[in-house]
């Protein structure tokens, strides 16, 4: 969000602000999802009677972070801590992805191929990397975990797909 | 003499050449990633829990716990010789220590952290053995609701205690205890928040949670910041032995140092962190010249250090005696007695004397390797210190990766992990703490069984934890912490304490 924004949505970016609609909103997942646990009574609690007892309670807080947000007064030495400026949400998405990439493959194409692809797709989360030396990381893990945890740990997954 | 007896039994366990082994693989684990900055004791130790499955638990217990306190040996490493925090317990040591450095004097500031460390280490041992017993005993007594109106109080005293919007890190903790709710409910046996996902029917997995948060979330936000890093200056290591004066002025500041963390290492949220910052306040206030400190003075290194070493392992005191975690890596000790089948709590003592006073006995013995590990040995890990983090990151994020697949056996686990690492990073993003969120998470199903318990006793009456004595002055003493966060005088301290 650039300086330049509504005055509003400035407001709306500070950290208490966003952190306090954040707890509502979990708060009000929370409460959708349990709608149908029983909840019991105080001498034999139920199901629901914790998670629902916990998200009004979260939200009863979200609620006093969100006004505290609000009312952050902004002076020439105190500004209140918000989210402005550039996001790296590029290297939060290739972490991600990363992840996702090795449970995916490491069940069906195996150890070497999983390692390598989460290498791979997480070296560009950074940009100072250079094309050979994510090539040699690459192989160093690789050869470590192949060490570590089949020849050490006797870890049972496949090292290899197997073509049948 | 009892307590003798006891630590005979704890030094018979610890001195088992399986056991020193582990230990000795902890401590050098743990002063690895002191050492290096971007990785820490929380996500280490998630990552380790899957591989003490196949140990014994005394055994993987020693290990896990060598890699804490292994951390702050680690830590002043890196903080002495480039200025760089390994862990947040070592931030103080940086002022001073990095000055020493830079005048020359790396080797005694190097070796008086050690010493100071190691003596602190010492005491505080002591300290466990001696305080653990009364307190087990104490703790049996506790019924349901004395029990839940602990577990209030110790949430409570932990975000209070600890820096940052108390209110944001308290509504954490509510979402760590919701969390903690997922899963199959263990009276009624229905399903909670499981989504129809089969491997959610035991609850999240403690272990790729804490991987999720502190290993994925924080290379996501490492690498936000660390753009374009430079390579690390680090300072030359001339001699490694204080001179005289130095010594002079360290071993009072180091006793001073000891002291303070032992008790501020009991209190729930203490441990290494707070004593460290308290014990470099103390050391400026206590100073015939103050205004030494910044400039290399040698209390400024000694008091921290002792006080984050006695800090870290007094904190282990709830935790073994009343199954009360104070920090996030206690209440990673506490995950990893459960995946053994141990239930952490005062019985731990009297069921288990072996692995009570094995453990204790270890960190003495775990101690005196890393004096070892760290001063005659200090040219390996300055050589670690030169690993830049673009390879480091490449090598956590895989070890998250294979860690999170071993711990629950399925993709999901790593999918999971993966999830918890985007909202790990939005939590830092948004200034909260994800670690009250691990507390609440692992005492999350306790404390819905001791309500539920207290309720039944009282059917249904709350007066129970106002009627029960010792419940009712626990709830008082939360109800004070709270009321001090209103009081004008604690809120600028607590600032001033954790700039």
């Amino acid at each position: 969000m650039s300086t330049g924004a509504h005055p509003f949505l400035r407001r709306l970016a500070r950290k208490n602000v966003l952190a306090g609609l954040m707890f509502i909103a979990i708060a009000a997942l929370g409460l959708w999802l349990s709608r149908d646990y029983p909840l019991g009574t105080l001498r034999r609690m139920s199901t629901g009677f914790m998670p629902q007892l916990l998200c009004w309670v979260l939200m009863g807080l979200g609620a006093l972070v969100l006004v505290q947000g609000l009312l952050e007064r902004v002076t020439a030495t105190a500004t209140a801590p918000t989210l402005e400026g550039r996001e790296n949400y590029g290297a939060v998405a290739l972490v991600a992805a990363s992840l996702v990439a090795f449970a995916l493959s490491i069940e069906t194409l195996g150890l070497i191929a999983a390692v390598v692809l989460l290498v791979l797709i997480a070296s560009f989360a950074y940009r100072g990397l250079k094309w050979w030396e994510t090539l040699l990381t690459a192989l160093l893990l690789t050869g470590l975990c192949w060490a570590v945890f089949i020849l050490g740990l006797g870890m049972s997954v496949k090292v290899l797909p197997e073509f049948n | 003499m009892e307590l003798f007896g006891n630590l005979a039994t704890g030094f018979g366990v610890a001195l088992s050449l399986h056991n020193l082994g582990f230990a000795l693989v902890g401590c050098l684990i743990g002063t690895l990633i002191g050492v290096l900055p971007g990785i820490g004791p929380i996500a280490t130790i998630a990552m380790l829990l899957p591989l003490t499955f196949h140990l014994e638990p005394v055994s993987g217990l020693i290990m896990l716990s060598g890699i804490f306190y292994g951390a702050q040996y680690g830590g002043s490493t890196a903080a002495i010789l480039v200025n760089l925090p390994g862990e947040t317990s070592s931030v103080v040591t940086c002022i001073d220590g990095h000055q020493m450095a830079r005048q020359g004097r790396a080797g005694s500031a190097l070796a008086i952290a050690a010493l100071a460390s190691f003596f602190a280490g010492c005491v505080a041992t002591g300290v466990l053995a001696a305080l653990a017993p009364p307190l087990a005993l104490l703790g049996q007594s506790f019924g349901a609701p004395e029990y839940f109106s602990l577990m209030v109080l110790g949430l409570v005293a932990a975000v209070v205690l600890a820096h940052g919007n108390v209110v944001k890190a308290i509504a954490m903790i509510v979402l760590g205890l919701l969390l903690g709710l997922i899963g199959t409910d263990g009276n009624t046996g229905a399903q909670r928040f499981t989504f129809g996902i089969p491997m959610l029917m035991d609850g999240l997995d403690f272990a790729v949670v804490a991987i999720g948060v502190f290993g994925v979330g924080e290379i996501v936000a490492n690498l936000a910041r660390r753009e374009n890093e430079g390579d690390a200056e680090i300072a030359k290591i001339s001699r490694l032995w204080p001179s005289a004066e130095e010594f002079r002025l360290a071993w009072p500041a180091a006793v001073r140092g000891t002291l303070l963390g032992s008790v501020l290492g009991v209190l729930p949220g203490g441990g290494a962190t707070l004593s460290s910052f308290a014990a470099y306040v103390v050391e400026k206030r206590v100073a015939r010249d103050p205004s030494r400190f910044g400039k290399g003075a040698v209390e400024g290194v000694a008091g921290p250090e002792a006080a984050n070493n006695a800090g870290a392992q007094t904190s282990f005191i709830p935790m073994l005696t009343l199954g009360l975690p104070g920090n996030a890596v206690m209440a990673m000790m506490i995950g990893a007695m459960m995946i053994h089948g141990i239930q952490p709590g005062p019985q731990i003592m009297t069921e288990r004397p072996g692995l009570f006073w094995g453990m204790i006995a270890s960190m003495w013995i775990g101690n005196l390797m890393l004096v070892i590990i760290n001063l005659p040995m200090i040219g390996i890990w300055v050589q670690l210190l030169k690993v830049p983090y673009r390879f480091l990151y490449l090598a956590v994020l895989l070890f998250c990766a294979i860690g999170c697949y071993t711990v629950s056996n399925s993709t999901m686990g790593v999918l999971i992990a993966a999830l918890f690492g985007v909202l790990g990073y939005v939590f830092i993003r948004l200034d909260c703490e994800p670690a009250p969120m691990i507390l609440g998470f692992v005492l999350g199903p306790m404390m819905e069984n001791e309500l539920r318990r207290a309720m039944s006793i009282s059917a249904g009456d709350p007066m129970i934890f106002i009627e029960r004595r010792i419940s009712l002055v626990l709830l008082i003493a939360t109800a004070l912490l709270l009321l001090m966060l209103v009081l004008p005088a604690f809120r600028s301290t607590r600032k001033d304490a954790f700039q």
